[in-house]
């Protein structure tokens, strides 16, 4: 119970931010996206699984890639949750998200949530679910004591902020640009005051997402929030690896290191 | 029960056509969507407005269109009166600019410099690179690599007017994912960029704005068939893709139920082939580009590839307020095959001189097999929404020919 606000705890009393990685599921198999999360969970405080979908509107082309090719690799979402379970046999303290569409996670009916509550999951991020329409999502998942993770972003205005804060758990995931993942950070005086006013209205962590895409980023912006998410770096070190497992973990592991390190700075 | 409808008033505050429609995007596009919902209601019923709009309906679209009695072809059907509602004789060539004239006015009125677009067939990319040259706006259009190719034309149609169309080739290569791109541009530019979304669908408010530009269509034949026979029509007739000149014709008739209104989807290879593009005749509700309805998926709620002779019906869904029509049952909603769509193409060119485009053929292949079961006093209308010069290449190479 309460992995999530558990793994916030850890990482403060290492005197360190938290690190979200995300990955998608399926990419390029199930199999080999298994061994990239059994090495993501040595490394990072959370972890997101993505879970692909054919029309992934929010994504840059390396995720979008990274989708098409695990939906190629027939995956379901009986199979990401079993890959979950799995999971949940090597780790048992480590927070495990969903990331995903809205669509994917609707196509499950009302057993969405007994079906992720059992194999292990913490909580969900969907994308395409804006405040404005998740009252019945964070009421199902607050009955089962899941976060529904909130997105801000740079055009959320305040007030709406103050409104999301409200209905929140977990943590807030703020989208550091007007953009999809993998593109370029613009302006960091921007993030560091939306981050810090988010903060003064809520004791829920805020972490940063989309753009870090180098440990000094990931250094600057954990400095400013609670944490950051990595997601499109990582899946492009794999991706110019080729998918080859051995070459793969060596880089993912050597990225991950420099992320934790650069996290870990004051 | 007989006033089930006269408290017709949709979509709700909340953007909803009962459980359709709704904003289901990143927080990122939210302000956006609130800034055009509020603007829009401020300034629809604003006088200037109107009347600006009214002269570049009359003086740039070329409005009204006719209300034409297809005399021979109706003599040929031996049954009921068939008249076209000639949208194909618009400016462009199609209904399409009857929103792009009013979503350009929108935009200047926030202030937004440059202007995105997604197109399937081509036609509401022109009509958007239309508007955008007469008001010197930067426009950029988003086109599936696939239609690109099978609608050379269009694509050279818009560069001469000045706009710049990026090529999609992630997905399916065709509208749906054009749509995405267009999503993901305007994520990235959202402060000085307006997207003109071409039909009734996407999130709140666009399926209320689109349908209530396109609705001068079914308002201005309320007046012509007063006129022309005395009444309403009988039944109106019209394709649906995302749905746009369906509900432009539709909408200020749906409170008068004494009309039959007919909307046709795309049956592609056939209903149980599984290629087609008919979401409301062989789909269930799910959330796509923003909005909820009936969509073509799997069980995991992957979204369908489908497949169309039309550019523009390809598309696995449908605007949210046919969903909400066709659960209620106000519309009745068929499928045309591709074989139908293109039989109707060739007998409305060579019976009444007029091509249609392949899309308005599906409502045209509905006619043909529908109107001798009717009686001969019906007035049936259906909404013909685009010509057919944009199809020469398909139709030539559905019946055998190169160029």
């Amino acid at each position: 119970m309460g992995r999530i606000k558990d793994s916030f705890e850890r990482a403060k009393n290492q005197e360190s931010k938290t690190l979200i990685t995300y990955y998608v599921a399926g990419d390029n198999n199930l199999n080999f996206s298994k061994k990239v999360f059994l090495k993501l969970l040595s490394y990072a405080d959370i972890i997101e699984i993505g879970v692909p979908f054919s029309d992934p509107m929010a994504e840059g082309s390396i995720i979008q890639r990274s989708h098409e090719r695990a939906l190629s690799s027939y995956i379901t979402f009986s199979r990401i949750l079993s890959l979950v379970k799995e999971l949940r046999i090597h780790n048992q303290d480590k927070p495990i998200v969903l990331m995903g569409y809205m669509n994917n996670f609707l196509s499950q009916g009302e057993n969405l949530f007994k079906k992720i509550k059992k194999a292990g999951v913490d909580g969900l991020i969907i994308v395409d679910l804006p405040y404005e329409e998740s009252e019945f999502f964070y009421n199902k998942l607050k009955d089962i004591d899941l976060d529904l993770i909130r997105l801000i972003s740079p055009t959320t205005p305040k007030k709406t902020i103050e409104k999301i804060v409200k209905f929140s758990s977990g943590f807030l995931y703020y989208v550091s640009f007007r953009g999809v993942t993998g593109a370029k950070l613009s302006n960091f005086k921007e993030v560091q005051d939306k981050v810090k006013y988010i903060k003064s209205k809520t004791k829920i962590p805020v972490v940063v997402g989309f753009g870090i895409k180098e440990g000094e980023i990931a250094q600057k912006m954990s400095k400013i929030s609670d944490g950051v998410v990595v997601g499109s770096r990582l899946i492009d070190i794999i991706q110019q690896n080729n998918f080859r497992l051995s070459d793969s973990m060596k880089f993912l592991e050597k990225s991950l290191k420099k992320f934790r390190r650069d996290v870990r700075k004051k | 029960m007989a006033n089930k409808n006269n408290n017709y008033n949709y979509p709700d505050k909340n953007g909803r056509f009962g459980s359709f429609g709704g904003r289901y995007v990143s927080e990122t596009l939210i302000s956006a969507l609130e800034e055009l919902e509020s603007l829009y209601k401020k300034i629809k019923n604003d006088k200037k407005f109107q009347e600006e709009l009214t002269n570049d309906l009359q003086t740039f679209v070329g409005r009204p269109s006719p209300l034409y009695f297809a005399k021979r072809w109706t003599d040929k059907l031996n049954g009921a009166k068939v008249f076209l509602k000639r949208e194909d004789l618009n400016h462009t060539g199609a209904h399409k600019i009857n929103n792009t004239v009013g979503q350009v006015l929108l935009a200047k009125k926030m202030g937004k410099k440059r202007i995105i677009a997604e197109t399937g067939a081509g036609q509401h990319g022109v009509a958007t690179a239309a508007v955008c040259a007469r008001h010197g706006i930067e426009c950029i259009i988003f086109m599936g690599s696939e239609d690109i190719e099978r609608q050379a034309q269009n694509v050279y149609r818009m560069k001469l007017m000045g706009a710049e169309v990026c090529p999609v080739s992630s997905g399916t290569s065709t509208l749906k994912d054009a749509m995405n791109e267009a999503m993901r541009d305007w994520v990235s530019y959202i402060d000085d960029t307006h997207y003109i979304i071409g039909s009734v669908a996407g999130p709140h408010p666009y399926p209320m704005i689109v349908r209530d530009f396109n609705s001068i269509v079914g308002t201005e034949l309320k007046k012509q068939s007063k006129i022309l026979f005395g009444k309403y029509p009988d039944k109106i007739v019209a394709c649906v893709g995302g749905g746009s000149n369906a509900m432009g014709i539709f909408y200020p008739f749906i409170k008068d139920k004494e009309v039959d209104l007919i909307g046709v989807e795309a049956a592609g290879s056939g209903l149980s082939s599984g290629k087609h593009a008919a979401p409301l005749s062989d789909g269930s509700p799910g959330v796509l580009h923003g909005m909820k309805t009936y969509l073509m998926q799997n069980s995991d709620g992957q979204i369908l590839g489908t497949h169309s002779v039309s550019a523009g019906l390809d598309y696995p869904g449908v605007g949210p307020e046919h969903s909400f029509l066709k659960d209620m049952g106000r519309v009745h909603y068929e499928a045309a095959t591709d074989k139908e769509a293109l039989k109707a193409f060739h007998d409305l060119s060579r019976i009444e001189g007029i091509m249609p485009a392949l899309e308005t053929s599906h409502a045209l292949a509905w006619v043909s097999k529908n109107a001798k079961k009717l009686k001969k006093s019906d007035v049936v209308v259906v909404n013909l929404s685009g010509r057919g010069d944009k199809d020469m290449q398909s139709v030539a190479k559905a019946d055998g020919i190169n160029f």
